[in-house]
């Protein structure tokens, strides 16, 4: 509302506006204080150990004896020269561009059946496909390796459904085993994502989807058009979320392959871990290293901010 | 406002960062071991990092026992901790200059041993002169915890390697366990063909991936993977080919079966499915958990290589020896050991029937106890034969890249069974182990 | 009517076979804890009769009630701290949203695309510097203040309705008070997914407690079952039991919280 310049009202709308400048500008500062408890831990047990990181990626060095490395980056051009890197590097960008995908899209088709409240069983589906990342990883790898053996549970399954003619050796060739870890993968973290999408659904408001139904669309355009949006905030959050997990992905590497075989299934923090604490200590590299995984999460999380994280 | 916000932010992290660098500059002083004039304190606390309740923590603590007969002042703290945890913790406490957290005793995992040593020789201490009667060990298991000629370790927990066999399927092909002393791969290989052919059960089985079973091999030959330059020894080493192409045949002709993880690995004997098995003695502890087959396994030493210098049916596979920390009572855990590990026959009567816990200390070896027969080996006195194994075990050759190696070694084992040629994947090997070395 | 029950087959075919593909490596898990290790191995699908006497092999070699003890307390500590934490700073994104507090969110994202391996020696250094070594406290603070919940309740928080603070504000109400009374209570079903998935990451983590906690004084449950796998010989029957174990707290609580998930924003404030 613009009031017209003459002098009688001048004085109190400026009055006015100081009084909402002041509690906006309070407001602003209490939005810090709230910010402020994280902040500070995070600065602490994050960014400090970070930059001590960065400071040590430029060293060079064995077990406690360390000089600045010569030239400085000398780590960081050391990784183009590194062909288990190399390898790490294609494996689990491998498993980002197949798995976060057919993950999330999963998840979302999952979240919005478990939605619909005329669905019978609601809480029984919702808790079984929860429980996977509830197992332990322990029990996890050994059934996982039991299933692939050469003469498993799918093998036994593949051939008896005439699907296959001989025992595949899952774990034992480079791509099938990629698939396993991929498979893994799924398997453990699908149903966390659907909670998170559930969640989100929960915000939704039902006179939305109402309202589309009124309209005549059918599911998938009231999905597509109507919950896909409301919903954006949050699939952008998991699909950031996958991205960083899986450029840092362990667990599956190292207790379903094992990084085999010949190195072809290990990932990039699994090397990471080798190089700090199973091989002769590399700390210099291995810091340099992850800051290599910070900038690749950086750069692609910017990006599906860019694309996804716009203010309508 | 990025910039503002961020000096904001790290204020608060640099005044952390001041308190902590005062812990970096100071260096640490030059850690004697202890001599055998030493003072030995009468009273104290020992503290022990080692895993296995069964095995390794058990014989500590009957050891403590035995020490506190002579010294009732001295108590001992035995904490459970894996050994991939001792790594961590290890590594971490010498990264933060935190050394004096360490235990007084460690148990190191004799392929890591060296490594621990050139990276931190400020942890641990020199037990050259502690008094450990260090000759009465076989020299190869010394070997693994001997830096620059000095002594860190007093070994353990013995990684002979013994060939483990199932007397009834070998019975079905007319074979005998004496058919398998001191015999040639080559024997193996026709044997192994014959049992497979007969009981349908590969004679032997391995972890793929793993090098554990090339190692074995390689040693056997009194061969390593580094050569008297610490120079890494794989693309040119002719014994290693042997090994690979061995191993190859063995795969090839069913004889050897690769399972995809230990557990299956474990699974194959305890099930059955495959008629022995080739590893540390340690091995039969999990075979003794299939109580079903009981007095159906017999042991004997390992086949040897065929046209190598220097071979043998003697190797070893693991094993472990007790380290003493610098920074912490370093006479009193010496005196421990040495009273102990390194003196007291009475410990390895004791430790051995209830854990199966083999002295590397010769002087035990020579007792009743193990020459008792063994029920589940069909009677067979199998600790003195192992024993008798390990005087014979040549040395091996470890160092700070061993595990870079091994695993570059499995690697290239790997695409040797996928078709690539030995040479071309040791040469590639021995690029990335020189890389690793760089 | 008879339509849209047909139209359903698929979607219930479909849960089912996604179910069963979820829960087939539990039961496995929960199979194994009744059978020996030989059975185990042997992928045994059947409940034996060893329960029991894996139960015994269990408390004998280990401290398990110690180690649940010590676990829950490092994941209901770092759950409740947590939830407050990161959903205050979540809040604080995004209601009182500015350029500058877009710019702390995008450096405190930052912080989560780091591997800890990297940044663990560090941190170990610093809780050594003041003397923190050993404690509960030094497992529990690095897990508090999270990237990804914070991100999480920013995200939530976008869709809480504006009308509702506006009006609480009207009616006198401080920042503070709108945030525990309004928020808190709409934002349920993301408060519960929270609370299980931080619960859960601190109940599984490893790597830094078995760093942290130097003479196994408060040894968790991760650090039990890494014991129970170091061995010569794994009693695979007693470690399923073990794993079995460790995973119902998580499993219990995602039952408890269940019901967030059921009632929908428009039911809980209107």
């Amino acid at each position: 509302m613009t009031a017209p310049p003459t002098s009688e009202v001048e004085a109190p709308d400026r009055a006015q506006g100081k009084v909402r400048f002041r509690s906006e500008q309070r407001r602003n500062l209490t939005g810090w204080v709230f910010l402020l408890p994280a902040a500070i831990l995070i600065c602490l047990m994050n960014f400090y150990p970070m930059v001590q990181a960065l400071i040590m990626s430029l060293k060079t060095g064995r077990g406690t004896r360390f000089r600045w490395a010569d030239p400085l980056w000398e780590n960081y051009t050391r990784l183009f020269d590194d062909d288990i890197f190399r390898t790490t590097l294609f494996n689990t960008f491998f498993y980002l561009i197949v798995q976060v995908p057919i993950m999330l899209g999963l998840a979302l088709l999952l979240a919005t059946l478990l939605n619909n409240p005329n669905l019978r069983f609601r809480g029984l589906w919702r808790t079984m496909i929860f429980l996977p990342c509830a197992v332990s990883l322990v029990s996890y790898s050994l059934v996982f390796r039991t299933m692939f053996a050469t003469d498993g549970l799918v093998n036994d399954t593949l051939i008896g459904l005439h699907l296959s003619n001989a025992p595949i050796d899952w774990l034992g060739n480079t791509w099938t085993a990629r698939i396993v870890i991929v498979l893994g993968l799924l398997w453990r973290w699908t149903g966390y994502n659907m909670v998170f999408f559930l969640a989100g659904l929960q915000n939704i408001e039902s006179s939305t989807l109402e309202a589309a139904r009124v309209d005549g669309a059918n599911a998938w355009r009231t999905f597509w058009h109507v919950t896909v949006p409301q919903l954006k905030p949050m699939i952008l959050l998991c699909a950031i979320m996958s991205t960083n997990g899986t450029l840092q992905l362990f667990d599956e590497s190292w207790n379903l392959t094992q990084g085999g075989p010949a190195n072809s299934t290990m990932t990039m923090s699994h090397y990471l871990y080798q190089l700090s604490f199973n091989r002769n200590p590399n700390f210099g590299y291995a810091s340099a290293l992850s800051y290599a995984i910070l900038i690749m999460v950086a750069v692609l999380a910017f990006i599906q901010l860019k694309v996804g994280d716009k203010r309508d | 406002m990025f910039e503002l916000n961020r000096r904001h932010l790290l204020a608060g992290a640099l005044s952390a960062a001041a308190v902590t660098m005062v812990g970096c500059s100071g260096s640490d002083g030059d850690s004697e071991g202890p001599k055998a004039g030493d003072k030995v304190p009468t009273s104290g606390e020992l503290s022990v990092w080692c895993w296995d309740p069964a095995f390794n923590v058990y014989a500590m603590k009957e050891a403590a026992k035995i020490y506190q007969k002579t010294s009732p002042e001295v108590k001992v703290d035995v904490k459970e901790t894996p050994w991939d945890d001792i790594q961590t913790k290890v590594t971490t406490l010498a990264q933060s200059k935190k050394g004096d957290q360490l235990p007084d005793i460690l148990l190191v995992q004799n392929n890591a041993f060296q490594k621990n040593v050139i990276n931190y020789p400020e942890l641990f201490a020199d037990l050259s002169d502690s008094g450990v009667a260090f000759d009465e060990f076989g020299e190869s298991v010394v070997g693994y915890s001997k830096i620059d000629g000095k002594n860190y370790g007093v070994p353990f927990d013995n990684g002979t390697a013994i060939n483990a066999l199932r007397t009834d399927l070998l019975e079905k092909v007319g074979l005998k366990v004496s058919d398998f002393t001191d015999i040639t791969w080559d024997d193996y290989l026709t044997m192994g063909k014959d049992v497979k052919a007969k009981t349908g059960k590969p004679l032997l089985s391995a972890q793929s991936g793993q090098s554990d079973m090339l190692m074995m091999m390689l040693q056997s030959a009194g061969a390593s993977l580094f050569g008297d330059d610490e120079k890494a020894n794989i693309a040119n080493n002719e014994t290693l080919k042997v090994v690979m192409k061995y191993y190859g045949e063995l795969m090839k002709s069913g004889v050897l079966v690769e399972l995809n993880s230990w557990d299956q690995y474990i699974g194959s004997f305890v099930n059955s499915n495959v008629a022995g098995t080739i590893n540390g003695v340690w091995i039969l502890g999990s075979v003794q958990t299939a109580k079903d087959q009981a007095g159906k396994w017999e042991i004997t030493n390992v086949p040897k290589l065929v046209g190598v210098d220097g071979a043998t049916n003697y190797t070893a596979n693991g094993g472990s020896s007790w380290a003493v920390s610098a920074k912490g009572d370093t006479a009193l855990a010496a005196d421990l050991l040495k009273k102990t590990f390194a003196g007291s026959t009475e410990l390895y009567d004791t430790i051995l029937p209830k854990s199966g816990a083999l002295a590397n200390w010769s002087p035990a070896g020579k007792s009743e106890v193990y020459k008792k027969p063994q029920p589940f080996f069909n009677n067979q006195p199998i600790y003195s034969k192992v024993v008798e194994f390990a005087g014979k075990v040549p040395s091996n050759k470890t160092g700070a890249y061993y595990y870079e190696a091994r695993d570059a070694v499995a690697a290239a084992m790997v695409k040797v069974l996928k078709g690539t040629k030995i040479d071309e994947a040791l040469a590639e090997a021995q690029k990335n182990v020189e890389f690793a070395m760089k | 009517m008879t339509r849209t029950r047909l139209r359903k087959i698929p979607s219930y075919l479909f849960l089912a076979i996604a179910s069963l593909v979820s829960v087939f490596p539990l039961f496995f898990m929960v199979v194994s804890a009744t059978n020996t290790s030989q059975e185990v191995l042997n992928s045994k699908l059947w409940p034996g009769g060893h329960l029991v006497e894996n139960y015994r092999h269990l408390v004998q070699a280990q401290d398990l009630w110690a180690a649940l003890w010590h676990s829950a307390a490092n994941a209901v500590g770092t759950t409740l701290l947590s939830l407050l934490v990161c959903s205050i700073a979540g809040y604080g994104f995004e209601v009182y949203h500015s350029r500058g507090k877009d710019w702390l969110m995008g450096l405190i994202l930052l912080a989560m695309m780091i591997p800890f391996a990297a940044t663990m020696i560090p941190l170990f250094r610093m809780f050594a510097e003041l003397d923190m070594i050993n404690s509960m406290m030094a497992v529990i603070l690095p897990a508090v203040a999270t990237p990804f919940l914070i991100m999480l309740f920013r995200q939530s928080a976008r869709s809480f309705p504006h009308e509702i603070i506006e009006a609480a504000r009207i009616d006198g109400l401080s920042e503070l008070r709108i945030f525990f009374t309004m928020f808190i209570p709409t934002m349920r079903a993301t408060y519960a997914a929270a609370a299980v998935i931080t619960f859960m990451a601190a109940w599984n983590n490893f790597l830094w407690p078995k760093v942290i906690l130097v003479n196994n004084d408060y040894q968790t449950i991760p650090m039990l079952i890494s014991n129970l796998t170091a061995g010569y010989v794994t009693d695979y029957g007693m470690l399923m039991l073990a794993v079995l174990i460790a995973s119902l707290p998580t499993m219990v609580l995602f039952l408890l919280l269940q019901r967030a998930f059921t009632e929908g924003i428009t039911g809980a404030v209107k």
